[in-house]
């Protein structure tokens, strides 16, 4: 891209200006505050002090509560991406093999409305499925297969069904991309050698969509790492979850500071294993395409 | 290209994994479209639990939504926010869209991901930062606060969008109009805003959307005062058990996927996400 | 015994009939080529040789085995493909051991056989490197030595050269022969270049409108042409409708010696043939090649038949020989081809020539393969 003769492109600069000023004071500064203030001591009353300390991490990483909650919330966000990779993989088929353009719609549809609905309403619908008066056990009593409802609600197992459903469209669309954009003569080369549908997916599909497939993973391990109301409906207040737990921490026990540096603790691990997901991806993109 | 991944009538066994294939595809775009289908039959089922099959059909949950002064001032707070924050956040991301796709120095994939990085912060974390410069400022619970929040969270898609549309765009056309005298904004007024409209609009749409629904930054900024519609749902399920909220639950996704078809029209769904 | 036989393939696609009822054998060893314009069923044709299709109608046999209903992969067919398709995540080498390695064979064959094939196709230093580090020259070689790691049966080859420049092209035309000589697989390659055709392959089978219109050697397709469609899609033809005007001679109306003069032919075995049809004073279709029309005054110095004079109308130079157009005094135009070396300085439009031939320079041609026999092309 060659900068345009005479005149200089001061427009453009001028025009990146006003989203830089507004980032600059409500995500870096309050990102720069917020690190500021989980140095910040307090009184027994939860009341400022004017002395900076790390007595909060001290506190958080002496603690097997946080060590647990922080650990529990990152396996449940890789385990969540992995589910969603799985299910992903033939959404993403059907989706890149339908020849019929209406039901390509549907299933866009399907896949997008859901990102457009508020986060509380789809966690709520697995309130009224899995509830004890809910669809599902509803629907298992007039089948006869139970007698008393079933309590599946409330459980770390619930909390990962909702949050494959809710976060799968994540995994699905970039991975649609990249099945898309392997030439159709790629699976025909490698069955015009031998290999029959299971090695031909093996050793072709499945690496050359690794791009796709990290892309999803990445999006779908920040929001699952990240999220706190759709456990907190469906899991209920015990979970040992870290988002929780800041929640709890800022809006019901007001101790600001600790959730301070909770966040910015889960903050930064979120950010290094997505880094080296994302450094993964890009190394795979050299080997494979030289850039 | 598209049409010949549909090119598979193969000889032999290959058709017994296709339909392997198709029936597992199936049974995942179905549980993903399981609690829309949930909350439908909640939303129009006389019952305050949903049936199946449902037994008849009802409007009450809907009457009492409009009965229920509490709920029609979260949706006022919620309409009124939307209607701050989607020209704001248009205006903004689309000025650092384009500035970002025409300004060439080092830093600026860098600067892209900066701009972006919403989408991936934890928006626990984002809510608390907030929440504290806003508690500083004297803004905390009040509606510049959820729109400055709002904003935030939507400014990512704006971006997003914009950037598609300018780089499905002939730049030559911007060349052409200064060749011909017109000065930089003039060029940007009258020629490239009007070819970025799709992106402008999927933006807008995206921007309004994500701030109809926003809760999880939300709820570190509302007060009794300004509280918004899924703030309130939110709260609600916590404590009881209203049907109402089935009803309005049912409403937001009709206005998604009229989003939905809005955006498709302008940008096209495959291009925007 | 044939090596391919493919016996009453017909497909269709939607409404269009892509194939109708095509039959075809293959030798061994022999470098065959399917040649026609863009939409004839040639790629179709080959897909369901490969199995990447299955036709409406009709079986495929190689060796003697019917392969019809077999899948793709389980052909025993080598396969190179118009852009390559190399795997591009794999090395040179893992390219080339591809199939080797899905047939489970052992280490040291595998090594031995890639190396075999890489120094076949002159690539033995580029083994470690990634598709994306080479040319297309380069990558077209190592999807043939791919191809032929296994040892197939049959070598299929889908317009393979179509992505390179001209040079490049002709270089490759000639190691792709070299190859299929020295391997001496049975080879089947689509092609929509003529010259490419013509030069490399044992025999042509030109296919138009989903038929065979024409099966034989390139010679045979050139200088005996069966109809119309031929004759035009191999080299240039000056083609002339005649009418039998009595004692052997035709007389053509679209082309003729001066206003009240038209053009009259002789050919050889009296013209009619099994072109046009039987009745009589119905006109023939006679193809004349540019190159067999001299320039000069009629040997018999009387220009009765077989000859005419014109006005050269066009000239285009292609270094080693020239093409004229030349207007009739009468009506009518014919393309002339003439070797460089006849001209001292190069004609100009406007110059006035002699055009004569022989009959034996006439080809008379039938119509067109269509669905009911006997119509008029």
């Amino acid at each position: 891209m060659s900068r345009a003769a005479g005149g200089g492109s001061w427009f453009p600069w001028l025009l990146l200006t006003p989203g830089m000023v507004f980032l600059l004071f409500f995500l870096v500064a309050p990102g720069v505050l917020l690190m500021a203030l989980s140095l910040r001591d307090v009184d027994g009353m939860l009341m400022l002090l004017p002395s900076y300390s790390l007595a909060h991490y001290a506190s958080a990483f002496a603690s097997a509560g946080y060590w647990v909650a922080l650990g529990t919330t990152l396996w449940v966000a890789v385990l969540t991406a992995l589910l969603c990779l799985l299910l992903a993989w033939p959404a993403a088929w059907l989706l890149v093999t339908t020849r019929s353009r209406a039901w390509r719609t549907v299933m866009y549809v399907i896949l997008i409305s859901p990102l457009l609905t508020s986060v509380v309403i789809r966690s709520f619908a697995w309130i009224v499925l899995l509830a004890q008066n809910g669809l599902v056990n509803d629907v298992l009593r007039k089948l006869g297969v139970i007698d008393a409802p079933l309590g599946l609600l409330w459980n770390m197992k619930a909390v990962i069904v909702a949050y494959v459903q809710v976060m799968l469209p994540f995994a699905v669309l970039p991975l649609a991309t990249s099945l898309e954009s392997i030439p159709p003569a790629l699976p025909r080369a490698s069955l015009s050698l031998g290999a029959g549908a299971r090695h031909t997916f093996f050793h072709v599909l499945l690496p050359l969509t690794i791009p796709g497939m990290l892309s999803g993973a990445i999006i779908v391990f920040a929001l699952a790492a990240g999220s706190y109301v759709t456990p907190l409906l469906i899991g209920g207040r015990l979970q040992p979850l870290l988002p929780i737990n800041i929640y709890q921490q800022a809006l019901q026990i007001a101790n600001l500071p600790l959730a301070a540096a909770l966040s910015l603790t889960l903050l930064v691990v979120t950010a290094a294993i997505a880094g080296l997901m994302s450094r993964w991806q890009k190394q795979w993109e050299r080997r494979v395409h030289g850039h | 290209m598209a049409t010949d991944h549909h090119d598979t009538n193969t000889s032999g066994a290959g058709g017994a994994w296709r339909w392997a294939g198709v029936a597992a595809g199936g049974l995942v775009y179905l549980f993903l479209l399981l609690p829309v289908v949930v909350i439908f039959l909640s939303a129009f089922s006389p019952q305050a639990y949903p049936q199946f099959p449902p037994a008849s059909f009802s409007l009450r949950w809907f009457r009492a939504f409009l009965d229920n002064s509490a709920w029609l001032r979260a949706l006022q707070v919620s309409a009124w926010l939307l209607l701050i924050v989607t020209p704001l956040t248009t205006v903004l991301g689309t000025t650092a869209a384009y500035a970002l796709a025409r300004l060439d120095f080092r830093g600026r994939e860098l600067l892209l991901s900066f701009v972006l990085s919403p989408l991936i912060i934890p928006q626990v974390v984002l809510g608390i930062a907030l929440l504290y410069v806003l508690t500083a400022a004297g803004l905390a619970g009040s509606m510049a606060g959820l729109a400055i929040g709002h904003t935030l969270v939507a400014l990512p898609y704006v971006v997003r969008t914009v950037s598609v549309s300018l780089s499905g765009m002939d730049r030559r056309l911007e060349s052409a109009s200064q060749n011909l005298g017109a000065s930089q904004a003039y060029t940007f007024t009258h020629v490239t805003l009007p070819l970025i409209r799709p992106g402008i609009v999927a933006g807008a749409v995206f921007a309004a959307v994500t701030s109809f629904g926003e809760v999880s930054v939300s709820l570190f900024l509302t007060a009794p005062g300004t509280v918004t519609m899924p703030v309130r749902i939110f709260t609600y399920i916590d404590q009881t058990f209203d049907p109402v909220v089935n009803a309005v639950s049912a409403a937001f996704i009709v206005l998604a996927v009229v989003a939905l078809v809005i955006i498709e029209r302008t940008v096209g769904l495959t291009k925007a996400i | 015994m044939s090596d391919i036989d493919i016996r009453a393939v017909a497909h269709r696609f939607g409404a269009l009939q892509a194939l109708d009822g095509v039959e075809l054998a293959i030798g061994q060893g022999e470098f065959f080529s399917l040649l026609g314009p863009s939409g004839c069923g040639k790629t179709t044709l080959l897909n369901i040789i490969a199995g990447f299709i299955a036709p409406d109608s009709g079986s495929i046999a190689i060796g003697g085995r019917d392969i019809t209903r077999l899948a793709p992969n389980q052909r025993d067919i080598g396969m190179v493909f118009q852009n390559y398709a190399l795997f591009p995540h794999l090395t040179v080498f893992d390219n080339v051991a591809y199939g080797l390695r899905v047939r489970k064979h052992k280490p040291e064959l595998v090594r031995q056989r890639v190396g075999e094939m890489l120094a076949l196709v002159r690539l033995s230093e580029l083994a470690q490197r990634m598709p994306h580090q080479l040319s297309g020259g380069q990558q077209q070689r190592v999807a043939i030595a791919r191809a032929l790691a296994i040892r197939p049966q049959v070598l299929l080859l889908d317009e393979p050269l179509s992505n390179l420049d001209a040079k490049l092209r002709k270089d490759m035309q000639a190691e792709l022969r070299r190859l299929q000589r020295d391997v001496g697989i049975t080879t089947v390659m689509v092609t929509h270049d003529q010259e490419e055709a013509l030069s490399l392959s044992d025999r042509i089978g030109i296919l138009g409108g989903g038929r065979l219109q024409q099966v034989g050697t390139p010679l045979a397709l050139y200088r005996q042409p069966a109809n119309r469609f031929v004759g035009e899609f191999v080299g240039q033809a000056n083609l002339i409708a005649a009418r039998p005007a009595g004692d052997g001679v035709f007389e053509a109306q679209s082309h003729r010696i001066a206003a009240d003069a038209p053009l009259r032919l002789r050919a050889d075995g009296g013209g009619g043939g099994d072109g046009g049809n039987a009745d009589d004073g119905a006109a023939s279709l006679f193809l004349l090649r540019p190159e067999r029309i001299r320039l000069g005054p009629p040997d018999d110095g009387v220009s009765l038949v077989n000859a005419v004079r014109g006005t050269v109308r066009e000239v285009s130079y292609a270094g080693a020989g020239l093409h004229l157009v030349v207007r009739l005094e009468g009506a009518g135009e014919l393309i002339v081809a003439a070797p460089e070396s006849l001209f001292a300085r190069l004609p100009e439009p406007g110059l006035a020539v002699h055009l004569a031939w022989a009959p034996h320079d006439l080809v008379v041609l039938a119509a067109e393969r269509s669905t009911a026999p006997g119509q008029p092309a």
